[in-house]
């Protein structure tokens, strides 16, 4: 046989199997999206709408449906995630930075029309109005803010992408600073009078700016650093014509101090300070030093910033039965200091019991003896108070004891009651 | 530095530790006795630091009560000898014995170290200079055999080793993915651990090495706030779990050997343990939250 000829009898023999692949329902010629058309009349509505999805149009609806049976909704041929990956690889590229968790659930339908639809992509609804039908509290946001950017009432798309991104969190297209600049010219001369012509075109402007629109001119974030507001930059940064005109003055709390000499200075005066506030970052770990959301110019809310360096303690509390009322409001100032103090945990009060009191009166709903002159039968160098029964935070059993107070709890003491 | 007489007895504890794993026990602690009281009968009060000598001396920084504690070894036992109270060392908060027998505390208010004489003189404070206009404030530090001494420097984010002279040797920078860096140890080879309490992993450099790197394997599950960290003589790791209440031991490669006692108040259980001294197979934790020194013997 010459290589010709084996070469024609190879391809006859794979030729059943392509034809397979291209036709798995053996449908007969033609037998295609007109037969589906026949019963499934609803159909042709869509058909005539704008944008039609691709296997609609060309009748290949057994691409994605069996004409006979499935294990799946709709009688997909697979489950919806996969069906629509099988033909759309590649919009969650590898290495992404952020993923629209709709994406990852498999919930492309949340966004587009399997079939046909009278927006682009047959996308449901166009621009913000489909994200903001599940990303409700951002409208409820925007609503009687006066300052909005513009771009999120015409579409979230300008800025994020609807899928993933490779170049950022919050499936920003671009890292803050180039997104912006693709319409606010770090170049032009207003750009850089409003900015006190410092260079920050390459810097997050979220570090001041609310991306998505504010009550405060120019978006900034609600709580805006003195210095910022009076457009005094270099208080902490080098002169704008200074070559490194960003570089702070100074480094961790020294920054700070030349202002918050007062709050610095008590802090580093008592027995305890919060380490943060004296490491190389200084008041930086927990403050924004430009503007931000949260009252005392935090970097986020209290409950998320301290379980930065505080996890096994919220964790413990993921799966407390009962927690305590300031840790589940995310006040943990209520108890603790959070820039030194004189006590261990840099407690407010020195007096476990005087500190629970000033919410809880623990004399009315207790009989049990407590205070200094009471010994703790289990260490002969501690004395009864609050936290010898109870948790601070939280507890797998009732009233945040530390044990079931049916049982191990009072025995703990009070042995002879063991059963 | 080896006495067997050195050993605390105290009797047999009822409080054995139920709640340690069962498993991968190679290295145990067997609660050894507890120190509660001073010379006076006074209770200790939150104590954070303690160190021995190996030989009859035992230092504890009995911070509630601003004060260092002495105790010798009399007929076998530990027993109260003295206090020291200092003006220059108002909040004591972590105390080593150099090779001469001088004390070494850190004082948690002015972030010094002050040197006090074995008799509880004041002999000055620590001059550390850096070399650079940094300002240097001290988190902890270690003492090792030759008398040098390496200080855990929060705001400069790194480690500085002193000769016995006073003379910067060398500086060890923290690693750029760092949460933050609660207490060092020095092994008697000279590598510098030191533990990372929010990442809860322990770093280390050998005597080369100029930026502390993560040892292999973490301990989140193994722990909660990992705060203070030692060293003995076979090279093993000793860290205190405050968050956890227990004590992890360690490889000096950083598997996890084993995690020891529990958070509770009888003997034998911490709460908020604090400090560390690894001698002569016997473990010292400054128990804070129980206000008193534990003992544990280090079971092979």
């Amino acid at each position: 046989m010459t290589p010709a000829r084996l070469i024609l009898a190879l391809a006859g023999l794979l030729l059943p199997a392509v034809a397979f692949a291209q036709n798995p329902y053996r449908l007969k010629p033609g037998a295609t999206g007109k037969v589906c058309l026949d019963c499934h009349t609803e159909l042709e509505d869509q058909m005539a709408l704008p944008s039609v999805h691709t296997p609609v149009r060309s009748g290949q609806c057994s691409d994605c449906h069996n004409p006979h049976a499935s294990s799946h909704g709709q009688l997909l041929a697979a489950d919806g995630d996969s069906i629509c990956t099988d033909c759309h690889a590649g919009l969650i590229p590898a290495g992404s930075l952020s993923v629209h968790q709709a994406a990852i659930e498999g919930g492309c339908v949340a966004c587009h029309d399997p079939h046909a639809a009278a927006n682009a992509n047959v996308l449901t609804t166009t621009g913000s109005e489909l994200c903001f039908s599940c990303h409700e509290s951002m409208a409820q946001q925007l609503e009687g803010q006066e300052f909005q950017h513009s771009p999120v009432r015409q579409s979230c798309t300008t800025c994020h992408d609807p899928h993933a991104s490779t170049a950022s969190d919050f499936l920003l297209k671009k890292p803050t600073g180039g997104l912006c600049a693709d319409c606010h010219d770090p170049a032009r001369a207003s750009f850089a009078q409003s900015h006190m012509g410092y260079p920050v075109g390459s810097s997050r402007c979220t570090s001041c700016h609310d991306p998505h629109g504010s009550n405060t001119s120019g978006i900034l974030l609600a709580e805006v650093h003195e210095p910022i507001t009076r457009k005094m930059c270099n208080q902490c940064h080098a002169p704008s014509s200074a070559s490194d005109a960003l570089a702070l003055k100074r480094t961790g709390q020294a920054l700070c101090r030349g202002c918050h000499s007062e709050v610095v200075n008590q802090a580093l005066a008592r027995d305890r300070i919060h380490w943060p506030v004296a490491d190389a970052s200084g008041c930086l770990t927990c403050h924004n030093p430009h503007a931000s959301t949260e009252k005392g110019l935090l970097v986020e809310p209290t409950t998320l910033l301290c379980g930065e360096c505080h996890a096994a303690a919220l964790d413990q509390l993921a799966s407390a039965a009962t927690r305590h009322g300031p840790v589940a409001d995310g006040d943990c100032s209520a108890c603790h200091e959070p820039h030194a103090a004189d006590n261990v945990f840099l407690l407010a009060t020195a007096d476990v019991a005087t500190l629970c009191g000033e919410c809880h009166d623990w004399g009315a709903h207790s009989s049990h003896p407590l205070g200094p002159e009471v010994v703790d039968q289990r260490n002969p160098n501690l004395t009864v108070d609050c936290l010898s029964c109870h948790r601070p935070h939280g507890s797998a059993h009732k009233a945040l004891a530390h044990l079931d107070p049916g049982g191990p709890l009072c025995v703990q003491c009070h042995e002879q009651m063991s059963r | 530095m080896t006495n067997p007489a050195f050993r605390v007895a105290t009797g047999v504890l009822a409080a054995l530790l139920a709640a340690a794993p069962a498993a991968a026990q190679e290295v145990r602690l067997r609660p050894a006795g507890a120190i509660y009281l001073d010379a006076r009968g006074s209770g200790l009060k939150a104590p954070e630091g303690v160190d021995s000598d190996g030989r009859s001396l035992l230092i504890v920084a009995d911070t509630g009560n601003r004060r260092l504690l002495r105790y010798e070894l009399v007929s076998g036992r530990l027993a109260p000898t003295g206090e020291i109270r200092l003006p220059q060392l108002p909040y004591p908060t972590q105390v080593r014995l150099d090779p001469s027998g001088q004390i070494l505390a850190l004082d948690g208010r002015s972030h010094r170290i002050v040197r006090v004489g074995p008799n509880g003189e004041f002999r000055g404070l620590v001059e550390l200079d850096a070399g650079d206009r940094g300002e240097v404030l001290v988190k902890g530090f270690e003492v090792d055999d030759e008398g040098q001494l390496y200080v855990l420097d929060a705001a400069g984010a790194r480690i500085l080793v002193f000769g016995s002279g006073g003379g910067l040797r060398r500086q060890i920078a923290f690693p750029a993915e760092v949460g933050f860096v609660s207490d060092l140890a020095v092994d008697s080879a000279g590598m510098v651990f030191a533990v990372d309490s929010v990442r809860r992993r322990v770093l280390a450099a050998r005597t080369d090495e100029e930026t502390l790197v993560p040892l292999a394997g973490g301990l989140a599950a193994d722990s909660a706030f990992p705060t203070a960290i030692v060293a003995d003589r076979l090279g093993r790791l000793f860290l205190a779990d405050q968050g956890g209440g227990g004590i992890l031991i360690l490889e000096r490669s950083g598997a996890l050997l084993s995690r020891q006692s529990a958070m509770g108040w009888k003997e034998g259980y911490l709460r908020h343990p604090s400090g560390l001294s690894a001698v002569d197979g016997q473990l010292f934790v400054a128990d804070r939250g129980n206000n008193r020194i534990q003992v544990f013997s280090i079971v092979d």
